[in-house]
């Protein structure tokens, strides 16, 4: 009887584990697959409120110092859009670093696919030359736009974007308050998705590059 | 029963010792955001501790690195982001507690900006407590 089990007891610990380990591999490549699988197969999570049907985001031009902009000129490409003003320290330059830290970090075909348009509340305040050099130094892709209070109000309707002049200080002047939403408008230019403020830069791209696929 | 009472004083005053650096009023990771030169303002955040058994209150600030500052709140009603200063009774820093000045929040609003934001410059702060007073801090310029 011990004679049956002497060349198992006698094989060396080296081929023991070798066994374990081929064992082993096989398995963990299945339940690599498998989570892979899994997690393809699970629905993208926009990091905003997702706008259901097909709501096709309405054209408009307006200036930038290098000339009329249309969101036209961007058709095929991922566009945000947000409504902002350069007199805001807080809210807007944070929300223009986490898009920008966003297009950063996409690949650079994606990247290219995709266009941050900043347009401002405050033409009183923000010239074309102002808006302009203030988006560039997110990133020199994004875009500003301005133009007369009639135009900047007529495409904040359009897009339902609230906006005011507030009571400031002296030493401020009037602050605006706004609606502070990260619009985004897909590759067949429907609006998708509306991002409230606060989202950070990483769920922004996986956001933006789910859009892309 | 008198000199139980002396001890346990003594090590309570060492942990104390050991627990904080004692000042009343501490302020940590003040910072602020890079920015271009055209955008006018900019805005200064921090951690505030006080150390005391009494509330206190921020109620001034001011920098070289700003014309004008001013305490201020950011605050959204309902959807739509507005931005106003503070009360006259300024920001108040519970007993023993902590008051954060963040992003989309509260934060020392630099009117007028006087000097570049450039990532890695440091701007002297001067914070005016109602009970601690004066204290100077430095505010580094950093994007996050
Ligand atoms: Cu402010």
């Amino acid at each position: 009887m011990t004679d049956t089990f002497a060349p198992e007891a006698e094989q060396p610990p080296s081929r023991r584990w070798l066994g374990l380990f081929l064992l082993l591999v096989p398995l963990l490549i299945a339940g690599l697959v498998f989570w892979w699988g899994f997690n393809r197969s699970q629905p993208h999570q926009f990091s905003g409120s997702v706008i259901q049907g097909l709501s096709a985001a309405p054209d408009f031009t307006l200036s930038s110092d290098r000339g009329p902009v249309s969101l036209s000129d961007y058709a095929g490409k991922v566009v945000m859009i947000y409504f902002g003003y350069t007199f805001c320290p807080d809210v807007c330059p944070t929300t223009l670093a986490d898009a920008a830290a966003a297009v950063d970090s996409l690949s650079e075909d994606d990247a290219e696919d995709v266009q941050l348009i900043f347009v401002t509340i405050d033409p009183a305040r923000d010239t074309a030359d102002r808006i302009g050099e203030y988006v560039r130094h997110f990133d020199d892709r994004f875009v500003g736009l301005t133009g007369t209070e009639e135009e900047i109000g007529s495409v904040a309707t359009l897009y339902g974007i609230y906006y005011r002049a507030g009571e400031g200080s002296e030493a401020t002047g009037y602050l605006m308050e706004h609606t502070a939403t990260l619009l985004v408008i897909d590759q067949a230019g429907n609006l998708k998705i509306v991002i409230p403020f606060g989202v950070e830069a990483d769920a922004i791209a996986s956001d933006l590059e789910y859009m892309l696929r | 029963m008198r000199s139980t009472w002396v001890w346990s004083m003594a090590v309570l005053a060492l942990l104390a010792a050991a627990c904080g650096s004692g000042a009343d009023i501490e302020v940590a990771d003040v910072w602020g955001r890079p920015s271009p030169s055209v955008a006018t303002n900019g805005a200064f955040y921090m951690v505030i501790t006080n150390n005391t058994e009494v509330a206190d209150h921020l109620v001034a600030a001011s920098s070289p690195a700003c014309a004008a500052a001013e305490l201020h709140e950011s605050m959204m009603n309902d959807g739509v982001m507005g931005m106003a200063q503070v009360g006259p009774a300024g920001i108040e820093i519970p007993a023993n507690g902590q008051t954060t000045l963040e992003v989309g929040g509260l934060h020392v609003m630099c009117i007028d900006k006087q000097a570049e934001f450039v990532a890695g410059e440091r701007f002297d702060v001067t914070l005016e407590f109602e009970n601690a007073g004066t204290v100077e801090v430095q505010a580094e310029i950093k994007e996050s």
